[in-house]
C-alpha cells in the first residue's frame, strides 16, 4: 500500500520527465541571450524566471486555443546555465498527452511580442529554435513619400519654365513694339527729306515706287 | 540690318565656372578613387599628374583656342580649319548625342534616391519583409539591402539583356524631371546656363568639404586614408597604370565632345583662355584627389564597421565553436572590394550613409551633390549639340532636341535598361573620342599648321604660345594618343566577344547578336563621320570645279 502511494506520488514527475526530453518530437528548444541583450542590466536566470516563462507560455496557449492552461501544463527540462532549455506543453484535459508542436508554435508566434516583453528581450535574444519570427507589418502610407517630393520639385520646375517662356514672349513683344516705333520715326524723316527736296544722296534701296533704275 | 550678334557669357567667370562644372563630374567621384585603389594608392598620383601635364592641359588649351578663334560650334569650327574636316565636328556631335541619351539616367537615379531620402528609415537600410511576414525577402537576404534597393527597387533589373519588361514608372518620372530641368537650364541659351553654373560648379565643393569633415571624424576613417596614401611603387612598372592614368585625364576633362569648343565660341575674342585652361585642368584634377580622400575615409569607415560587426557575430558563437582566431576570419570579410561606377555611388556610399547618425541629412546632401555634378556635365553635353545645330540653322528649337533625347532615353528606364546603359557607357564614347581627339591634334598641328595656329593665338591673346605648348601639340600628345588608341584596339580585339554582368550570375555573359551589332553600330556611326564627310566634301568640290570649268568654256565660246 505504501509503495503504491509512493509510486502514485512519483508518477507525475516521472511522467513529466519522460514527456519532456531534449529533441522530443513535440518539444521546442528555447535559447536566451540575456547578457547580450541587457548587458549591465542582465538578470539572473532562476526558478522564478522559469516560473514566469511557464506562465507566459500558459497565457499564450490559453489565449490561442481557448482551453485553460496552467503553469503545471508547461514542462521544462534540460536546462543549461547559458540559459537554454526544452519545453513541452501538456494538454489540460489529459496530463500525459502533449499538445502538438504546430499548435504551440502558432501560439508562440501570435503572442511573441508579449512573451518577448515579459523578459525585456527581442526575437533574436529570446530564440525559439525553429519558430520563425513575426515581423511587424510594414506601414504603407497612401501616397509614397517620394512621389510627394517629386510632385513638389516638378511643379517648381514647371513654374520656372513657364515664367522664363512668358518673360521671353513679353520681351519679344516689347522689342517688336520698339522696332515699329523706330520704323515710324524713320518714315517720318524720309518724308521730310523728300518734301524739302534735299540734294542728299538718294538711296534707291529706300524708295519703293521705282524698283528699277531709269536708264 | 546687322545679323544677330552671337550670344556671349555675362563675364569670363561664367565661362570658367561652366568649364569647371562640365569637367568636374561623376567620373571624378566614381572612377578616380577606384583607379587609385587599383593602382597602388598614392603612387597613382605620379602617372596621373604626369599625364595631366603632357596630355590634359595642352589638349584642353587646344580646344578652347579653336572655339574662341572660330566662334562657331564644333562642326563649323572644324569646317573652318579645313573643309574636309567637318566630319570631326560631326563625330563630336554624334558622340555627344549618345552621351546625352544615357547620361541623364544617372541624374534620374540621383533624383530617385534623393526623393527616397525623405523618410524616417532610409529604404535601403533594411530589407522589406516577405509576404508571410516571417522574415526579410529572400532576394534581399542573398544580397544586401542596399544592393536590393538599387537593383530591384530602383532598376527592377531583368535577368539578362534579352528579357525586357515594361517601363519602370518611377524611373521614367524621374527621367522626365531630369530632362525638364535640363531644358530649363538651357532654354535661354548661354544667358541662362551662365547663371546656373554659379551654383552647379560651387555647391558640390561645399558638400564635399562637409563630407570630408564628417568622413574624417568617422570611426575607422583614417585606416582608409592611410591605405590610399601608402604608395605601392611596383604598380608604376605596370603599363596598365599609365594607360589608365592617361585615359582618366582624357575623359575627365571631357575632351573631344565639342562642349569645350562650344563654350569657348561664346567668349570675347581677346579672352585670356590660356590661364583659364590651366586653372580649370588643375581644379579638375584637384577635385579628383579631394574626392578620393573623402571616398577612402568612407571606405575605411565601412570596412571597419564590417570588421567589427563580423567580430561581434563570431564572438557570440565563439564559446561554442572554441577559441579560433576570429580576427583573421573577419578580416577576410572586411577587405573592401574595389567598386567603380554606379556601384560605388549608389551602393557603397548609400551603405556607408545608412550607418551614420542623422543619415537622412547626409543622404540628401550627397545626392544633391551627385545631381549637381551630373547636371553640370549634362549642360556641357547638350550645349555641344545645340551650338553647331544653331550655327547651321538646322534646328532652332531646343525643345525638339530635348524631347527627342527624352523619348529615346526612356528605353533606359525599362527593366533591361541598365544593360543598355552599361553598353553605351562602355562603348558609346570611349573609342570614338580617342580617334576624334587624335585627328583634332594632328589636324591642328599638321594640316592647319602650327605656325598659323600660333598666329591666331597671338591675335587673340597678344603673345605667342610657349615652346612647351608647341612641343606638346606637335609631338608628345599625338604620340600618347596613338599609343592609347592602339592599346584600345588591341584590347578590344583580344577581349573577344564583348561580355556583360547579368543579374544573379557570377560569370560574365556574352552579349547576344543584336547587342554586338548595336555595339558595332555605336562605334562605327561616330567614327565613320570623319571619312564620309571628307569624301562628301571632296565630291562636292569636284562637282563645283567641273561646273566652273563648264561655265568658263561657255564664256570663251560666247566671246
Amino acid at each position: 500500500m505504501f509503495y503504491k502511494i509512493v509510486l502514485f506520488l512519483c508518477l507525475p514527475s516521472v511522467l513529466a520527465e519522460q514527456l519532456c526530453k531534449p529533441n522530443a518530437p513535440d518539444g521546442l528548444k528555447v535559447r536566451l541571450s540575456i547578457k547580450t541583450a541587457l548587458d549591465s542590466e542582465a538578470y539572473e536566470w532562476n526558478r522564478n524566471e522559469k516560473f514566469l516563462f511557464q506562465a507566459t507560455i500558459a497565457f499564450a496557449m490559453s489565449q490561442y486555443t481557448g482551453q485553460e492552461f496552467k503553469v503545471s501544463n508547461i514542462l521544462v527540462c534540460d536546462e543549461t546555465p547559458r540559459v537554454s532549455f526544452w519545453f513541452v506543453v501538456t494538454s489540460p484535459a489529459n496530463l500525459s498527452q502533449l499538445m502538438s508542436k504546430g499548435v504551440v508554435e502558432l501560439a508562440v508566434r501570435k503572442f511573441r511580442n508579449r512573451i518577448n516583453n515579459a523578459f525585456l528581450l527581442s526575437d533574436e535574444t529570446l530564440e525559439f529554435v525553429g519558430v520563425l519570427p513575426t515581423l511587424a507589418s510594414p506601414v504603407e502610407p497612401a501616397t509614397p513619400p517620394w512621389l510627394i517630393v517629386f510632385g513638389v520639385m516638378m511643379s517648381l520646375v514647371s513654374a520656372g519654365i513657364v515664367f522664363v517662356l512668358v518673360s521671353t514672349v513679353v520681351q519679344n513683344k516689347r522689342k517688336r513694339k520698339q522696332k515699329r516705333d523706330d520704323q515710324d520715326d524713320d518714315e517720318e524723316t524720309r518724308v521730310k527729306t523728300v518734301e524739302n527736296g534735299c540734294d542728299g544722296v538718294y538711296n534707291t534701296s529706300f524708295s519703293e515706287d521705282e524698283p528699277n533704275t531709269r536708264m | 540690318m546687322a545679323k544677330d550678334a552671337r550670344d556671349s557669357w555675362g563675364s569670363p567667370m561664367e565661362f570658367v565656372l561652366a568649364c569647371v562644372s562640365y569637367a568636374v563630374g561623376l567620373g571624378n567621384v566614381w572612377r578616380f578613387p577606384y583607379l587609385c585603389q587599383m593602382h597602388g594608392g598614392g603612387g597613382f598620383l605620379i602617372p596621373y599628374l604626369i599625364m595631366l601635364v603632357l596630355e590634359g592641359v595642352p589638349l584642353f588649351y587646344l580646344e578652347l583656342a579653336i572655339g574662341q578663334k572660330m566662334r562657331l560650334g564644333s562642326i563649323g569650327a572644324w569646317t573652318a580649319i579645313s573643309p574636309y574636316l567637318g566630319g570631326v565636328g560631326l563625330a563630336s556631335v554624334v558622340t555627344s548625342l549618345y552621351l546625352c541619351l544615357y547620361y541623364n539616367i544617372i541624374n534620374a537615379w540621383s533624383f530617385w534616391y534623393l526623393f527616397h531620402s525623405f523618410q524616417s528609415v532610409l529604404p535601403w537600410a533594411v530589407c522589406p519583409a516577405n509576404s508571410n511576414l516571417t522574415g526579410p525577402l529572400e532576394e534581399c537576404e542573398k544580397a544586401t539591402p542596399t544592393q536590393y534597393f538599387f537593383y530591384r527597387e530602383t532598376l527592377n533589373i531583368s535577368p539578362s539583356i534579352e528579357e525586357n519588361g515594361g517601363l519602370h514608372m518611377g524611373q521614367a518620372l524621374c527621367f522626365l524631371l531630369a530632362w525638364v530641368i535640363t531644358y530649363l537650364f538651357i532654354v535661354r541659351g548661354i544667358k541662362s546656363t551662365g547663371k546656373v553654373v554659379y551654383f552647379t560648379a560651387t555647391f558640390p565643393y561645399v558638400v564635399m568639404l562637409i563630407y570630408l569633415i564628417r568622413g574624417m571624424t568617422l570611426h575607422g576613417a583614417l585606416n582608409g586614408v592611410k591605405y590610399m596614401f601608402t604608395p605601392k611603387m611596383e604598380e608604376l612598372a605596370n603599363p596598365t597604370t599609365w594607360i589608365n592614368a592617361a585615359t582618366q585625364i582624357f575623359f575627365s576633362l571631357g575632351l573631344g565632345f565639342g562642349s569645350l569648343i562650344a563654350f569657348a565660341s561664346y567668349n570675347q575674342y581677346h579672352n585670356n583662355f590660356e590661364r583659364q585652361a590651366i586653372i580649370v585642368s588643375f581644379i579638375n584634377s584637384g577635385t579628383s584627389i579631394f574626392s578620393a580622400i573623402v571616398t577612402f575615409s568612407i571606405y575605411g569607415f565601412k570596412a571597419t564597421v564590417n570588421y567589427e560587426t563580423c567580430l561581434e557575430r563570431y564572438i557570440s558563437f565563439g564559446t561554442e565553436a572554441g577559441a579560433f582566431p576570429v580576427s583573421h576570419l573577419c578580416l577576410i570579410f572586411c577587405l573592401f572590394q574595389a567598386v567603380e561606377g554606379a556601384g560605388l555611388a549608389f551602393i557603397v556610399y548609400s551603405e556607408a550613409i545608412k550607418n551614420m547618425p542623422l543619415s537622412q541629412l547626409w543622404s540628401v546632401l550627397y545626392f544633391v551633390m551627385l545631381l549637381l555634378l551630373g547636371m553640370g556635365s549634362m549642360l556641357g553635353n547638350i550645349t555641344a549639340i545645340i551650338t553647331p545645330l544653331r550655327d547651321f540653322k538646322v534646328v532652332a528649337r531646343i525643345s525638339g532636341v530635348c524631347l527627342l533625347c527624352l523619348l529615346l532615353g526612356l528605353g533606359f528606364t525599362t527593366t533591361s535598361g541598365n544593360y543598355w546603359f552599361t553598353m553605351f557607357n562602355d562603348y558609346g564614347a570611349t573609342f570614338s573620342l580617342l580617334f576624334v581627339v587624335l585627328i583634332e591634334v594632328i589636324a591642328v598641328s599638321y594640316i592647319y599648321g602650327i605656325r598659323r595656329f600660333e598666329k591666331d593665338i597671338e591675335d587673340m591673346l597678344g603673345h605667342r604660345p610657349n615652346w612647351y605648348w608647341k612641343i606638346m601639340w606637335a609631338g608628345v600628345s599625338p604620340l600618347l594618343l596613338i599609343c592609347l588608341f592602339v592599346f584600345y584596339v588591341v584590347n578590344y580585339i583580344q577581349g573577344g566577344t564583348p561580355t556583360y554582368q547579368a543579374w544573379n550570375k557570377d560569370l560574365q555573359t556574352e552579349y547576344p547578336v543584336f547587342g554586338q551589332a548595336f555595339i558595332g553600330l555605336l562605334l562605327v556611326s561616330s567614327v565613320s563621320c570623319i571619312p564620309l564627310t571628307a569624301l562628301y566634301v571632296f565630291c562636292q568640290r569636284k562637282k563645283h570645279a567641273q561646273q566652273h570649268k563648264q561655265q568658263l568654256t561657255v564664256n570663251t565660246v560666247a566671246a
